[in-house]
């Protein structure tokens, strides 16, 4: 008989293989969690030529190149290195091989995700010498946590005992090798802690600080310059100790906050800085219905753009409206001196400082008491989150000791961002005067309550300012725009036929005919802006015999080819929508796709997605239905060419026919819809005109035509997104990917309404969007036309944006589209752009029976996850292509006011804001907003939103003429547009 | 219980009255069969112990087996909640099947029934609710579970229940919290906006002591730890320490039962033995290490079955209980120890 043992872990080894925690939920509930480990003696050390240990992918003798160690070395880190100095690590300078302990790994993790994620990535890049040694694992290492010992203690001793391990299994192995006398490689604990360096030393281990070290490598120069802020207190010892000045409270610790904002007394949102006065900044929080303000330095209390913050709201007597003047925060800290600022330790310097900037903060609290502008105030006590990410900067010249660009000495210098939203940043570096008139990317490291600005340090450069590859890349690393080429295993998710693949004849057996109907012979048309690659809509229309109108759009079939769960799908999901550059486009899907397989070109057999109505007459929805089809596009027109031939009479072939119908059709929709109440919202569109594709130099700027046929293509996308929308959420109540706009709070308008009630005498009604759409058709000026649009432009700003949401996520009151003014919408009809409407299909899809639904879409949680993100580089994305047209305006407006002479451009433009000591206007021609700065203050009435410039008086809506001219800043290097008024008077000098 | 038949219970009567008193197994009336003793056996509960009378120490068979875990539960105070400020303690007893294999499921229930009702009225007494199970005032405490299970019966199972129960609960140990506010201080409505505004006090809810701290209220001290009633949440300060003891543990009662024939009775009585008992005296007696007197404590006293006792029967039999349970409880507090000693050798040796 065959004798059957069991191996039972004998209870006396519970105290090493068993590691319990205790883990608090969200809900306050408290779990006991039991880990099991299984120690062994075969995890392997990774070091070439070990006779004990298989699978060694590290040279034998480590690195060599190190002063300190001619023996070779191995770089064992500690979890702070790694916390701090990532930038480090990941520069392809960096070359010694590191030993990865599991520990720090865990540590890392629960330390910091992103930074996790990093550091998996680093574990897998070729070029980098990592091995992960599971210490935890291996029975010599593996250590159990004492009595009153700190988890981070434990750690600590476990990192050291590995490094004792390391260290004479090294030393084994060179003791065996016989006859050579030969020194074994050090293994080298590389940790911030200066406590557990002394302890390290103290077993006999060689420890070094990261700074130490790297000054000891070939490439110091350029790798100091990477390393974090952090080390600078062991620089200058002597500026540490001259007590540092505090210049911001203290933030409360976590638990503090989380159980004040739990109990209400405190709020939490994000940071959103004031991009008109650095000195303020504002907080949206669930609690009150307009943003909490935050007024002065120590209020904002460190808190940068898009930190999740928490702020204390102050008593209603002591809420105040937001300031009325402009502070450039470049101008009014000219004179800030980088190195003297460092140690704040000039209290005179300092001092002035505060009292300028005090009195900036001052100014506004006599004069603006008005109660309909005061907000709730409050300062921060607290951040949960930083978003800090790097930032596109360029260096301060003034903040340069030396400019002298052989000097490799170390300078701190600032770095301004190009986002007005964030705060100079101060950095140490060797390479200053290389990186002058460069885009440089700068990381933020920390923000003491000692230290003004925060303290970075630098990435890597981005080219010459104002080249366009730097301007680019610039832009698309501030709108983290994920940008790099696709990578193999995506490009592998596409058919293997490439350019090549048609839609095979239509057999029985063939797949891609299964359940498909063939409309390739409908006259079926696609209209696009001019020079468009990725179509991804098409349409027909026809009568019927019984005198009603069969309408079809049809959609690339993009989930044909991009299937759920494939690296492709993942990176779709991640990338969210293709972002529109002026000159170049980041697709989402690989361009195969985007601009062949899936684009819907004439004259060729594609794949496509069909909606298509039964229309009464009168555009009513008889009966719609939905189907895969193939279809055989007939044409592919640009709005202008369907406009034309729409319009002429000679033409009556069956293709104009159609367009004719699908115009009326679409005449009769949006007459329904703007009944119903939709809005007619308005965004300044500008095109840019290329000098030449290959050039791509911005001649000139011209406002966006809107034609018949615009508005054609866009009434049928919208009947296809309700009725898809309608669908999917009637099959899958829970998961449906639905897309939103809530209706603005009242809240929003009431400036706008004060302001066109004092300067224009009109009422604008905003209880529902029916009634505003009437109320702004009323705003109407006979003698200034552009003004309606200027109104309408205004009023879309004081709304909400417009959001993808899973539809069992929210209550169904709340699916409406406010703007079109339907009850329930989503985004189906550009599945090569947008992620959305990707998701949409495969919902469909299932509706119809066509496929079965992925588990993933059954999940609320993932969808929610997903449309989260997609949310996100959606918004990203429009800012990023906003950013790219204004770069290019500049560029254009450069190019014209060199051919006029070098007196600039001027235009017509109108007031929107006014201030204390400037005003704001729009430039509708350029579709540029700029600000119009007087060196002093001047008559100001804030009650009427009117001031008074050297006797003539200027108010909110008023016709100016600006001159418009880019200009160089000559401290920072950064191309800015500077407006001066030409009428009513010329600012020049003021 | 098991049914035996008229001549085996006779027999056993007789051998028990007979002088010198002979039981089946050789012991004399006074004596218990073996009992041995674990603690920690379920990793994942807050306190365990498995706890054994008359196992066969070579093949681990026969005996009464009963093993009793406890589990905190982080419980809500306030209306449709049966929570207390002070934290409360919920007891049952579920019997297995194999342990009583000719009851039905129906007489199984109302067993363990019996049984909860007995340990639960004893042990859930407020008088021995123990101090640190608290976490907020009027928030938040903790719910201490104590389940029992008898795995194995043979005889003397309420003697083995308590024991198993006072020993998992010594082993219990209860996480640290520590209770967190936030609260700004009065002065804060004089516009100093500086760093003196806002305090934040971080209480620890397990220490009993009042710290007298003090508080500089205008500039930034962050301690106070007299306000009680404005924290709304707790944290736990670290997550991998299994926190500190469960206070009380000089209190747990261990019963003793007294199985009563005509005028004598006996101890530890196995499965036949108590089927010939007419009646059963349950005796629950703590002695509170503090009062080194060695002062007793009566936490509760039951009959079983159908004799009655006279009241100075009674007497009589308390006097002898209360010193019979004097020995089980010292050796018992002796196994307890060893226990913890031995634990502790086990984390040193790594």
């Amino acid at each position: 008989m065959v004798e059957i043992t069991v191996l039972k872990r004998s209870r006396t080894e519970a105290a090493l293989t068993q590691r319990k925690f205790f883990k608090k939920t969200a809900k306050g509930k408290v779990f006991k969690v039991l880990r099991e480990r299984y120690l062994r003696d075969d995890v392997s050390c990774g070091i070439d030529g070990c006779k004990i240990c298989h699978d060694t992918p590290l040279p034998s003798y480590g690195d060599k190149n190190h002063s300190s160690f001619p023996d070779g070395h191995f770089l064992l880190p500690d979890t702070n290195v790694f916390l701090s100095q990532m930038d480090l690590i990941e520069s392809p300078l960096f070359g010694p091989p590191i030993i990865l302990l599991q520990t720090v790994m865990e540590e890392v993790r629960h330390r910091s995700l992103p930074l996790y994620n990093r550091l998996k990535a680093l574990t897998r890049m070729e070029d980098k010498k990592v091995w992960v040694f599971y210490n935890e694992f291996r029975s010599e290492t593996a250590i159990v946590r004492e009595e009153d010992e700190t988890p981070n203690d434990r750690n600590d001793r476990g990192i050291r005992k590995a490094t004792q391990w390391y260290a004479q299994h090294v030393a084994l192995r060179s003791s065996s090798i016989r006859g050579q006398d030969q020194n074994s490689p050090t293994i080298l604990l590389l940790t911030e802690d200066a406590a557990n360096r002394f302890k390290a030393e103290k077993l006999g281990l060689s420890a070094l600080s990261v700074r130490k070290y790297v000054e000891g490598m070939k490439d110091s120069p350029q790798l100091l310059d990477l390393l974090a802020a952090e080390g600078s207190d062991e620089i200058e010892p002597t500026r540490v100790a001259t007590g540092r000045q505090v210049l911001y409270p203290e933030y409360l610790s976590t638990g503090i906050l989380v159980a004040g904002v739990k109990a209400g007394s405190l709020h939490q949102g994000h940071f959103n800085a004031n991009q008109y006065n650095y000195l303020e900044g504002n907080v949206s929080v669930p609690g009150f219905n307009k943003p909490i303000l935050l007024i002065g330095r120590e209020n904002m209390n460190r808190a940068v753009q898009g930190d999740v913050v928490v702020v204390e709201v102050f008593d209603e007597k002591e809420w105040k409206a937001p300031a009325d003047e402009v502070v450039d925060q470049e101008s009014t800290l000219k004179d800030d001196d980088a190195e003297e600022s460092e140690g704040e330790g000039d209290a005179e310097k300092s001092g002035q400082l505060r009292e300028k900037e005090a009195k900036m903060v001052k100014v506004e609290k006599i004069a603006s008491l008005r109660s309909l502008e005061r907000l709730p105030t409050g300062r921060i006590v607290g951040v949960i989150k930083r978003n800090w990410r790097a930032y596109v900067c360029h260096i301060e010249s003034t903040s340069l000791t030396s400019s002298n660009s052989t000097s490799l000495s170390i300078q701190t210098v600032f770095a301004t961002p190009v986002s007005r939203l964030l705060p100079r940043i101060r950095l140490r570096t060797r390479q200053a005067p290389t990186l002058l008139n460069q885009k440089i990317l700068v990381t933020i490291d920390r923000w003491d309550a000692t230290s003004r600005y925060p303290e970075g340090h630098f990435v890597r450069a981005l080219g010459r300012a104002e080249t366009k590859e730097a301007e680019q890349e610039s832009l698309l690393l501030e709108f983290e725009v994920p940008y790099r080429p696709f990578g193999k295993a995506i490009l592998d998710c596409l058919p293997q036929q490439g350019e090549q693949w048609v839609v095979p004849p239509k057999t029985e057996s063939s797949k891609e005919w299964k359940d498909r109907e063939d409309l390739r012979g409908l006259n079926i048309c696609s209209i696009d802006p001019p020079g468009c690659q990725d179509i991804d809509d098409a349409l027909h229309a026809r009568v019927l015999p019984n005198g009603n109108v069969e309408a079809g759009v049809h959609i690339a079939d993009v989930s044909h080819f991009v299937h759920p769960d494939t690296p492709m799908d993942n990176e779709a999901a991640a990338r969210g929508t293709t972002v529109y550059l002026v000159d170049k486009r980041i697709d989402m899907l690989p361009a195969l796709l985007g601009t062949n397989l899936c684009s819907l070109r004439p004259f060729v057999e594609r794949l496509a997605f069909s909606a298509i109505w039964e229309l009464s007459p009168e555009a009513d929805i008889v009966n719609v239905r939905f189907t895969k089809s193939v279809i055989a596009s007939k044409a592919a027109f640009t709005y202008e060419e369907a406009q034309i031939r729409k319009d002429d009479p000679h033409l009556q072939d069956d293709l104009t026919q159609s367009i004719r119908l699908l115009n009326t059709l679409a005449q009769k929709l949006k007459a329904k819809r703007m009944a119903a109440g939709a809005l007619n919202l308005a965004s300044p569109e500008v095109k840019i005109h290329l000098d030449s594709a290959e050039s791509s130099d911005p001649i000139d700027v011209e406002q966006k035509e809107m034609r018949e046929t615009n508005s054609l293509v866009e009434e049928f996308m919208l009947l296809a997104n309700i009725s898809v929308a309608r669908k999917i959420e009637e099959v899958f109540p829970q998961t449906a990917v639905l897309r939103r706009h809530m209706p603005p709070p009242k809240t929003n308008f009431e400036k706008l309404q004060d302001l066109l009630e004092k300067r224009k005498g009109f009422k604008l009604d905003v209880s529902s969007s029916g009634v505003l759409a009437k109320s702004l058709d009323l705003c109407v000026d006979p003698d200034l036309p552009a003004f309606n649009t200027l109104v309408r432009i205004m009023a879309t700003r004081c709304m909400l944006s417009a959001e993808y949401f899973c539809s069992g996520s929210v209550g169904k009151n709340t699916f409406g589209h406010y703007g079109l003014a339907s009850s329930i919408y989503t985004h189906f009809t550009s599945p090569i752009r947008r992620y959305a409407d990707v998701l949409a299909h495969r919902q469909l899809s299932a509706a119809i029976g066509y496929s079965p639904l992925h588990p993933s879409l059954h999940s609320k949680a993932h969808v929610e996850r997903i449309l989260e993100v997609v949310n996100k580089r959606h918004r990203l994305a429009q800012m990023a292509s906003r950013a790219s047209v204004e770069f290019y305006v500049g560029l254009a407006l450069k190019a014209r006011g060199e051919r006029g002479g070098g007196t600039g451009v001027t235009e017509e433009a109108f007031v929107i804001r006014t201030f204390r000591n400037g005003i704001g206007i729009f430039v509708s021609k350029l579709g540029i907003e700029g600000l119009v700065t007087f060196k002093k203050d001047m008559l100001f009435d804030a009650e009427n939103y009117t001031m008074t410039v050297a006797g003539m008086v200027i108010s909110v809506f008023d016709k100016v003429v600006v001159r418009i001219e880019v200009e160089k800043d000559r401290n920072t290097h950064r191309g800015k547009v500077k407006m001066t008024l030409v009428s009513p008077i010329d600012s020049k000098g003021m | 219980m098991a049914s035996i038949s008229k001549a085996e219970k006779s027999y056993i009567q007789a051998g028990l009255l007979a002088d010198p008193p002979s039981r089946a197994d050789g012991r004399s009336k006074n004596v218990f069969r073996t009992i041995s003793l674990e603690t920690g056996v379920a990793p994942l509960a807050n306190g365990s112990a498995r706890l054994s009378i008359g196992r066969n120490p070579h093949d681990g068979s026969g005996g009464t087996e009963v093993l009793a875990a406890t589990k905190l539960e982080v419980e809500d105070i306030g209306p449709g909640s049966q929570g207390l400020d002070s934290g409360r303690i919920e007891c049952t007893v579920s019997c297995s099947p194999a342990a009583y294999p000719f009851l039905s499921s129906n007489a199984l229930d109302e067993l363990q029934y019996d049984y909860t009702t007995i340990m639960s009225s004893t042990l859930t007494h407020p008088s021995l609710r123990p101090s640190n199970i608290s976490i907020l005032q009027g928030k938040k405490s903790w719910l201490l579970h104590l389940d029992v299970v008898v795995l194995t019966d043979s005889g003397n199972a309420f003697d083995a229940m308590f024991m198993a129960a006072r020993a998992a609960l010594c082993d219990t140990k209860v996480p640290r919290t520590r209770a967190v506010e936030y609260r700004a201080s009065d002065s804060k409505l004089k516009g100093k906006t500086s760093s003196g505004g806002i305090m934040g006090a971080v209480l620890d809810a397990s220490s009993s002591k009042d710290m007298d701290v003090d508080v500089d209220v205008m500039e930034s001290s962050s301690f106070n730890t007299r306000v009680h009633s404005k924290a709304t949440d707790f944290e736990l300060p670290d997550y991998w320490d299994e926190g500190e003891i469960l206070d009380g543990k000089g209190r747990w009662p261990i019963c003793i039962t007294l199985n009563i024939v005509s005028a004598t009775h006996f101890l530890d009585a196995t499965t036949p033995e108590e089927a010939s008992v007419s009646s059963r005296l349950l005796l629950m007696f703590s002695f509170p290490s503090d009062s080194s007197t060695s002062k007793s404590q009566l936490y509760g006293m039951r009959t079983l079955g159908s004799g009655e006792f006279s009241v100075s029967q009674l007497s009589d039999l308390l006097k002898e209980g209360e010193s019979y349970a004097k020995e089980v409880w010292k050796a018992l507090n002796s196994q307890l120890d060893e226990e913890t000693a031995l634990k502790l050798k086990e984390m040193k040796r790594f």
